[in-house]
């Protein structure tokens, strides 16, 4: 699980649906969550918040892509790079930290994947899981 | 509402220890006591049954009083609404299934209420059968309607279904949870098994010699962090296998087996037998009607 704290900066409630926007130093995080302000108290701007998601959950491109769905994007850099027959473990620096992809073997080197390549990672706004 | 509030110096093997409980129950709510033996757990039922004295309290349950040491009020076990579900099943093994709620009947009570529980338990096909030839599932099920024949306010459960297997508990789990809502009790269960008090119960009190040290929802006493998963189970890891850079871990949830794929650093600590909380968000799991 990648894990990383961060400030809400935005909550935008709809019914029993949030949109909460955590920043993680200026970097802008989104999550939809089945929880309000009211169900859930520590959702409010300006608490500190955990940021969580699963390594297989991320999404990798390389080159920045603008037309696309995916809410949250960090560009970084591959630092570690382990390769089984099936599925590759990427280890990305980033300037919020590190984080962990899990993608196929094939993708890595459909997209010319080693050690010091810089990609992006995405993960879509509902992979998202918030924790105080 | 129930209130209640206890002071007993218990005997333990461990010397001796101040029972001191404040509680108050809403009507309906179905409450868990947890914590280790010897805590004060079952006492505490005992005393709100009547059976078992206090030093000093009050017990107020909707406006009557049930015990008040101070004026001298101390109703009987049988003058109290308690229904009182033990271990051991403590069933007549002389008698069938039905004769033993008939012998639970008050005087002059209307007997429909044991059709009604033989119905809502489904002691039909057994109910001329005596309890010896019964399984421990089906005699605690004769136990549970046993203690609803009285029409109870308050069900007390002691650590009902610790000697039943995972496939038993899980039903007897659903016709607790049915009588509960049915009657609208107020359920107070002592239980050990985190997945089942996570399923039956709206509070938990946990008990720490004598007394109550923390109290909230289920999730909130037994998952380190509130989360935002909607899709969040406690069960057992029963396996864990490396596959190429990840680990499959598989874990058994009631009586489904359910298999994760997890990062090195998150099974580190992990050992078979450990109970885990296996969550996801809401949007992830797909939803098909079963034919």
């Amino acid at each position: 699980m990648n894990t990383l704290s961060g400030q809400i900066s935005n909550i935008e409630v709809n019914g029993s649906l949030a949109l909460v926007t955590t920043k993680i130093h200026d970097v802008p995080f989104t999550a939809i969550v089945i929880e309000n302000p009211e169900t859930a108290p520590h959702l409010q701007v300006g608490n500190t918040i955990n940021v969580l998601f699963k390594e297989t959950e991320v999404i990798i491109a390389i080159g920045n892509p603008e037309n696309i769905s995916l809410q949250n994007k960090i560009t970084g850099t591959i630092i570690q790079l382990e390769k089984g027959a099936l599925l590759s473990k990427l280890t990305i620096g980033t300037a919020i930290g590190n984080i962990v992809s899990i993608i196929t073997t094939k993708a890595v080197q459909q997209l010319h994947i080693e050690k010091g390549t810089t990609v992006t990672a995405m993960i879509k706004t509902n992979e998202i899981l918030l924790s105080q | 509402m129930i209130q209640l509030s206890l002071h007993k110096t218990l005997h333990t093997a461990n010397g001796n220890m101040l029972l001191d409980i404040q509680l108050k129950l809403e009507p309906g709510e179905f409450i868990t006591l947890y914590g280790e033996s010897g805590a004060g757990k079952t006492s505490t039922l005992r005393i709100l049954a009547g059976l078992l004295a206090a030093d000093r309290g009050k017990i107020i349950v909707n406006d009557t009083v049930w015990l008040d040491t101070d004026t001298k009020i101390n109703l009987k076990p049988q003058q109290r609404r308690v229904g009182f579900v033990f271990q051991d099943y403590a069933l007549f093994t002389n008698m069938t299934v039905r004769k033993n709620l008939e012998y639970a009947l008050e005087r002059n009570q209307d007997n429909s209420i044991i059709e009604e529980l033989i119905d809502m338990v489904e002691l039909g096909e057994l109910q001329h059968r005596k309890p010896n030839t019964l399984s421990g599932g089906q005699q605690q099920r004769v136990a549970l309607a046993r203690a609803l024949v009285q029409r109870p306010e308050i069900l007390l459960l002691d650590e009902p279904l610790s000697s039943l297997d995972t496939k038993m508990r899980i039903k007897l789990q659903d016709y607790i949870l049915k009588v509960h809502r049915q009657y609208k009790l107020t359920t107070l269960l002592v239980s050990h098994d985190v997945g089942e008090i996570l399923k039956l119960s709206d509070t938990v009190h946990v008990l720490e010699k004598g007394k109550i040290t923390r109290s909230g929802t289920p999730a909130e006493i037994f998952t380190a962090h509130q989360m935002s998963a909607k899709f969040r189970f406690t069960g057992e890891v029963i396996a864990i296998q490396p596959e190429e850079i990840v680990y499959i871990v598989t874990v058994l949830i009631g009586t489904n087996v359910v298999k994760i794929i997890a990062q090195q650093s998150e099974i580190i600590d992990l050992k078979i037998g450990d109970t885990v909380m296996v969550a996801s968000k809401a949007f992830n799991p797909v939803i098909q009607k079963v034919i």
